[in-house]
Parts: C-alpha cells; sequence; structure tokens
C-alpha cells in the first residue's frame, strides 16, 4: 500500500494518462474519412468526465465518491463531480491490455473476491485515483460493496475523507421507498456540510428533466432491441446507457444527443427491417452485468452462431418511471425508487422474485431463444439462485446456460473455453441448428 | 485445562451435536423451538414467548450433495452446509427458523426454504428480518419495527402474548447470560487461565441449544468451579486472541490453534466477546432498547458499514487488557465481509507492533495439518 504525501494529488498522474490516452484515440477517429459519430460522441463524454475530475484533483474543486445507484442526478445539482473510483480503471482496461487488473493480483484480499472490487481496493491503496474531497458509500446490491467502501476508509489517504452511508432497505414496498428518500435527504445534508455546497432545486429539477429525457430514449431504444431482427449488436444499449445515465455526470444534454443518435438509427433499421445480423438465428438473453470483453464475445456470438445478446440486466429499463418535477418531495421520491432500482441493486437487493420476475418478463418481451447466466463470481447472492434461475427457465421452456465466470475478468474462464461451452450448448439444444 | 466441571462436561457436551438432553426434554415436553442465525436477532423475543431460541449450526453436517442443488461452490460453507442439513430433515426438531439479510448467502436461505416442501413442511414457521446496515436513530426505528413485526407473527403462530412485562423479564435472564459469560473471560486474565479458549466456545455455543433458566444455572456452576480450580502451574507459551464471524462454532479449530502451546485467553468473535461486550437496557421500551442495543450498544458487526475503527479499538484494547502475545484473525473461504475484516484488523494492527496472523478456512474442519504449521511458525514469531 502506498501513501501520498499530497494527498488531493494522488490518482492526477493517472488521470493524465487516461486524457491523454482518449485525446490521442479521438484524433485519430477524427482524422479517419468515416469516423463513427457514436464511437466520437461516447469518447468525448468519457473525455470531459475525465477532464473535470482532473480539474476537482488539481484544483481542490468538490469530488465525491461515489457508486452506481447513490442518486447521481444530486451532485450535479449541487454542483459536485462525481466519480466510481473504478469507472475509468474499467474503461482503460482494454486499451492496456488489462495492466490494472494483472496489477491488483498482488492486492491481499483473496482470489474469491469479485475481480471489479479488487480492482478498485487496488486502485486506492495505490493512489490511482484522487482522494475524493467526500466519499458516499451503498450498503447494496453486494457484501464486496459495502465493505470495499470500509477499506477505502482504512487507507491513510482515505481515512479523513467524510463519508456517509446510503442504506436501502431490502424490500420495496411505498414506505421503503419512502425511506430512502429520507435517506437521500440526509446525504444532501451531509454534502452540504462537507462540501460548502448549496442544493438548487431548480438546478435538480433541470438535472431531472434531462435524466427523464434520458431514461426514456434509452428505454425506447430497448423497445426497438424487441423487434426481430434486432437492430444493434450485443450489449451496445446497456453499455452506453447505463454509462451515460448512471457512470458519467447525470442529466448530461450531451449525453441526451448520443442516446438520442443511437435510437435514430435504430428507429431506422427497424423501420426497414434490417437486423445487425443478416440472418440472426439465436437471441440471448444475459442475465448479470454486462462483462467488460462484450465485443469480442458479441462479435464471435455473430459471425459463429448469427446469434445476439438483446438484452441484459443492464439493459433492463421497463420498469424505471418518470420523476415527477412538481416537489422537492417528489424528485427525491423518483430518485429513490430510480435509485433502488438501478441494474444489480434491483435483481440483488431484495428476496429472489424480482430476479425471477425480470428473467420472465425480459423473455417474453424480448422473444428470446435461449438464457445466459454467466453466475459472475463476485454476485454471491445470485449463486445462491441458481435452482430459482434453473425452474424459471423450465417453466419458460427456454433452456439456460450456467456457468460460473467474472464478468471483469477474462482470464477466470478463459475466452476459447467459454466459446466451448457455449458452441457446445448450441448444439446440444439444437439452437445452432436454426 | 485440568479443570473438573461437571457443568463445563454438560455443556462441552453440548456443542458436539445438534441435539443434547436438556433440549430433548424441553421438545417433549411441549415445548417450541425457533432458529435463527448467528447473534443479530434477539433471543429475548423468543424466551418472552415461552420459546427455546436455537442458534444454527451445522454441526456434524458431512457433506452438501443436497444443498449443492440450491447453492454454487462459490457460496459460504456454513451456509451450504446449514442448508444441507435443513434439507436433510437434522433439523426438524425446530418449530421456527428467522433468517435475516446478513449476507448475501444467508439471506437466500430463507428464499430457498420458503420453496421447499420438505422443510416448510417440518418447520411451519418462516420469518425474514431486515437488518440495517448501517446507523443510526432511523436504522433503529426501521430495525424496531421489524421486531415488532417478528413479534407480532409469534404472537399469532404460537398463540402466545409477548407483553413488556414479559420480555423486560427476558431481556433481564439474557443480561445474566452474558454477566456470567463475562466473569468467565474475567478469570481469563489470570497468569494461567483455568478454562482453554476451546473449552469457553464450547460453553458459548452449547448454551445456544438449551433453555436459557436451565444455562444460567450451569454457567453460575462454572463460574464457581473454576474460581476454585487448580490448574498447571506452567504458563502458556503464548496468550492467543481469535477475531472472527458467526461460522466459528467448532471447538476443535480452536484446539488446532491452541496445539502449538499457546492458549486462547479472549476473542472478538460472534459467539464470543463481541456478543457479550454489552448488556441490554433494562429500562424504558424493551422493543426499542433491543433495537438500540444491535446497532449501538454492542461491539458493532461487520454488516454494519464504517464501523471497522471501533472493532479494530475493540480488539486493540481486548488485547491489551488480556495481554494478549498475537492475534488470529480466521475468515471463512467466499465470505467478503470477513475477508475485507482480516484486511482492516491486520493493517490497523500492524503498525501498532501487534502480531497478526489471517487464516482463511471452511466451515468443516480441514487442513489441521497446514492450520497447525501456520500457527506454529506465527509462535516463532511471538518470542
Amino acid at each position: 500500500m502506498t501513501t501520498a504525501t499530497e494527498p488531493m494529488m494522488r490518482g492526477v498522474a493517472r488521470f493524465h494518462e487516461y486524457t491523454d490516452r482518449v485525446r490521442g484515440i479521438l484524433g485519430m477517429l477524427e482524422k479517419s474519412p468515416n469516423p463513427n459519430p457514436i464511437q466520437l460522441a461516447m469518447l468525448r463524454l468519457l473525455l470531459a468526465n475525465e477532464e473535470r475530475i482532473l480539474d476537482c484533483a488539481e484544483n481542490g474543486k468538490p469530488l465525491a465518491s461515489i457508486w452506481y445507484g447513490n442518486a447521481p442526478e444530486i451532485f450535479p445539482a449541487m454542483g459536485i463531480q462525481p466519480f466510481c473510483p473504478f469507472d475509468d480503471l474499467k474503461v482503460h482496461l482494454e486499451l492496456t491490455d488489462y495492466k490494472d487488473l494483472k496489477d491488483a493480483d498482488k492486492h491481499p484480499l483473496p482470489a474469491d473476491v469479485c475481480s471489479l472490487i479488487r480492482m478498485a481496493a487496488h486502485a486506492v491503496d495505490e493512489g490511482l485515483v484522487p482522494t475524493p474531497t467526500v466519499m458516499v458509500a451503498m450498503t447494496t446490491p453486494c457484501d464486496a460493496q459495502l465493505v470495499l467502501h470500509e477499506l477505502w476508509t482504512n487507507n491513510s489517504a482515505w481515512a479523513k475523507v467524510p463519508s456517509f452511508v446510503l442504506d436501502p432497505i431490502y424490500t420495496s414496498t411505498p414506505e421503503d421507498y419512502k425511506y430512502f428518500a429520507g435517506e437521500i435527504k440526509r446525504m444532501i445534508k451531509f454534502l452540504e456540510e462537507h462540501t460548502g455546497q448549496k442544493m438548487d432545486l431548480d438546478k435538480l429539477r433541470d438535472v431531472v428533466k434531462e435524466s427523464n429525457l434520458q431514461y426514456e430514449v434509452w428505454n425506447e431504444i430497448n423497445e426497438c432491441r424487441r423487434a426481430v431482427p434486432c437492430p444493434h449488436p450485443s450489449f451496445l444499449s446497456s453499455d452506453l446507457g447505463w454509462g451515460i445515465t448512471e457512470h458519467f455526470v447525470s442529466g448530461d444534454p450531451e449525453g441526451t444527443k448520443l442516446l438520442q443518435m443511437i435510437l435514430a438509427d435504430a428507429e431506422q433499421k427497424v423501420k426497414e427491417k434490417k437486423g445487425f445480423l443478416p440472418e440472426e438465428k439465436i437471441r440471448i438473453l444475459w442475465a448479470d452485468l454486462i462483462p467488460t470483453f462484450t465485443e469480442q464475445l458479441g462479435g464471435w456470438l455473430a459471425e459463429e452462431w448469427g446469434a445476439v445478446v438483446v438484452q441484459d440486466f443492464q439493459g433492463f429499463t421497463s420498469h424505471f418511471e418518470p420523476i415527477d418535477t412538481a416537489t422537492e418531495e417528489s424528485m427525491l421520491l423518483g430518485i429513490a425508487k430510480r435509485s433502488m432500482n438501478s441494474a444489480m441493486i434491483r435483481q440483488g437487493r431484495g428476496h429472489v422474485d424480482v430476479l425471477i420476475n425480470d428473467i420472465t418478463r425480459l423473455v417474453k418481451d424480448f422473444k428470446i431463444d435461449c438464457v445466459f447466466f454467466p453466475g459472475h463470481m463476485g454476485h454471491k447472492d445470485q449463486s445462491a439462485s441458481v435452482r430459482f434461475i434453473r425452474e424459471t427457465c423450465r417453466n419458460l421452456k427456454v433452456p439456460l446456460l450456467a456457468w460460473t465466470s467474472s464478468n471483469f475478468d477474462p482470464r477466470y474462464l478463459p475466452m476459447d473455453q467459454l466459446k466451448k461451452k457455449i458452441s457446445e450448448f448450441f448444439e446440444a439444444t439444437e439452437l445452432g441448428k436454426r | 485445562m485440568a479443570t473438573t466441571s461437571k457443568a463445563l462436561e454438560i455443556l462441552a457436551e453440548a456443542s458436539k451435536s445438534l441435539v443434547n438432553p436438556a433440549l430433548l426434554d424441553w421438545k417433549k415436553q411441549g415445548g417450541k423451538i425457533v432458529g435463527f442465525y448467528y447473534d443479530y436477532i434477539p433471543e429475548e423475543l423468543f424466551t418472552a414467548a415461552g420459546i427455546l431460541p436455537y442458534r444454527m449450526r451445522a454441526t456434524g453436517s458431512t457433506g452438501t450433495e443436497l444443498s449443492d442443488a440450491y447453492f454454487s461452490a462459490i457460496n459460504c460453507s456454513f451456509v451450504r452446509h446449514s442448508f444441507d442439513m435443513l434439507l436433510r430433515g437434522s433439523m426438524n426438531f425446530l418449530d421456527g427458523l428467522v433468517v435475516h439479510n446478513f449476507c448475501d448467502h444467508m439471506r437466500r436461505i430463507y428464499d430457498n426454504c420458503k420453496v421447499t416442501d420438505s422443510i416448510t413442511s417440518q418447520i411451519p414457521f418462516m420469518h425474514f428480518i431486515v437488518l440495517p446496515k448501517k446507523r443510526g436513530d432511523e436504522q433503529v426505528a426501521h430495525y424496531r419495527s421489524e421486531l415488532e413485526s417478528l413479534k407480532k407473527h409469534l404472537e399469532e403462530h404460537f398463540h402466545v402474548q409477548i407483553t413488556d412485562e414479559k420480555l423486560s423479564e427476558a431481556i433481564k435472564t439474557h443480561n445474566t447470560t452474558r454477566r456470567l459469560q463475562r466473569e468467565i473471560y474475567e478469570l481469563r486474565k489470570r497468569e494461567v487461565p483455568p478454562i482453554s479458549g476451546a473449552e469457553v466456545l464450547a460453553v458459548l455455543v452449547g448454551g445456544t441449544a438449551m433453555p436459557r433458566e436451565y444455562y444460567n444455572e450451569l454457567l453460575g456452576q462454572l463460574v464457581e468451579d473454576l474460581k476454585v480450580a487448580k490448574v498447571d502451574a506452567t504458563k502458556p507459551r503464548a496468550r492467543l486472541m481469535v477475531v472472527g464471524g458467526g461460522a466459528i462454532d467448532d471447538p476443535r479449530f480452536i484446539e488446532v490453534l491452541e496445539s502449538q502451546g499457546g492458549v486462547v485467553v479472549t476473542d472478538a468473535m460472534s459467539f464470543g466477546a463481541r456478543a457479550i461486550s454489552a448488556d441490554v437496557a433494562e429500562t424504558g421500551d424493551p422493543l426499542s432498547a433491543l433495537a438500540h442495543y444491535e446497532l449501538f450498544d454492542r461491539t458493532p458487526t461487520v454488516r454494519l458499514c464504517l464501523t471497522s475503527s471501533e472493532r479494530n479499538e475493540f480488539v486493540l484494547n481486548t488485547a491489551k487488557e488480556y495481554r494478549v502475545d498475537g492475534v488470529i484473525s480466521v475468515a471463512t473461504n467466499y465470505c467478503d465481509p470477513w475477508n475485507f475484516e482480516l484486511l482492516n484488523t491486520e493493517r490497523y494492527l500492524v503498525p501498532k507492533k501487534v502480531p497478526h496472523l489471517a487464516l482463511q478456512c471452511e466451515y468443516l474442519l480441514s487442513g489441521v495439518g497446514q492450520m497447525k504449521t501456520r500457527v506454529q511458525a506465527f509462535m516463532e514469531t511471538l518470542r
């Protein structure tokens, strides 16, 4: 574990490295004859976000360490830059041959801890992320996330960072949502006390209106993915939609524009009955968060089997309702509901019924041919739900392929073994003969 | 230790299996028994209802063949063994079971039980309690409402009335247990403790499977026996402390740690000092007192976010109080809360020059040879 003499300067060199890299890629893409506008817009969003984090770290502006589902609309409304300490590491993994992931192997936590959580522990220990002004933790959806924040507070550079914990209730009754809205209200008070920033309700209203629009557009993209054939490749909307609504600054109109761009393309393709694949043969539900190796896996599924992952838990948006912006109370309640239903927090937080109902609904809505349950090694609650998943799929009469892997570490189950597993499954179920 | 005590014998025997003569007598006389996991559900509620609270264990389990269809290999072995015993009918002496959301593994025991006819037909009372995962007045209020629901459910199902008077009486009874257990801990401060760490764990485990008044009687006898016990004059090679979670319930595990000449003189365990360090307030609204105890009065559990500094201090202060030479932390494989805690403890103790050994293990005692070697090597560093 390293210690930095200048806590606020921790992570700065690393973030300069990120911004330099993204600028370089952007520059190359902009000069190419046919740049992909979606890729360009996404990289610009990423760069802007990394530059803002860097600005906070270098100039002492309020920076909050958060996690997804931590009421992201609140932070821009208070003029606080949020960041999740694993986000940028994760984004840059494929561009750096998974260096941080490999380096995280040296971390003293046991290997059975979620690869993503280990990487986030490594990031703070090694000073790869800036020390925030405040830290907001959430006690759900998994044990590891809770104790990761505990570990961070034991790091000498983070020990004095004022911290607040959001504790959503296990169940999802109207009373539970009210309780969590109260937690968000208490978080606002905490942020005001420790950052000197004030909540601006008009600004919050603007952020929420924009994020409402983002969720609406994202949902429409997903509606298009119900079409047979699916207009876009595996995982596309889940990756971008989740990133824009939960991981970049909430309510950024540039994010909305990017989603609208994707929607326009999807609608056009649906209208023309044009699929991403010339001949779509197999439609898959990925019952978990999406992996980091989406392009490699999605590309192989398409090329080898004419298969596409049309939906996953990360991209499931049908249950989100627009937030009522009439009053402070209505906004906080809406943010509470949205946060408690964010991907994985929704399926992993409470009783198993939600997981079963979501699989059932997704299989029906998206005309799914088979379910992949990747059994991410970090999702221990889901691993304790295997019987329910098997039974649900049996009742729905859709074949299930369940295995144990890491969504964030391709070494856990090497790609060639995963491909072999999937190929055998397609052959055994005869889905591959379509 | 060479201490002779009938009470110790009875309790040690009770820790070796799921049932014991006192439990069977209770059942024979028509008494009800409700199981619960770990020490986060107030046993006082059951006692006040005239029900015997039974802390769940998987003592005697030999495999997880049946539960493997429900849980994966990356789930905690305590949970898998415990659910396996439920499936095999080994826990059919229970009339009810209370589960909670302590961790990602345990909370699914409830979901899996609810849909398994072979379990629900034998154990008709099932209840789930939502445990808050942070401290605060709002969380105390919420947890109190959860206890209120459990109380109501117990009253309806078992046709009993849990009055405030009965609850206050039960709080006093359980405080007596904690006080007597602390008396035993006090005696362990002696140069040569009159009782080994393994025996103490047996005393604490055995007591969670018998009527409370009877257990208190045995504890009282044991305290008196220990006070006058003639012990071996040889000082232990090292005074050890064990830190760990609720899955450590096998005294043989502590025996292994003590096999290299050291004696476990104290601990920060769930079956141990963490659970007995404070009493429940005996005045005021009893349900509020129980809720407040769980979240504020007792040493916090790893489940409560941002409380490790308090646990670290508890470990350090206890180590000083008991003149401990080295601390051994233990976590079950795949248990994220405790594996992180091991690291937090280590990072806290080592700069303070408190020797620390971190061990990972399975619920069933295994890898004894390797563990002995590690403890032996650790003991060498204590010289």
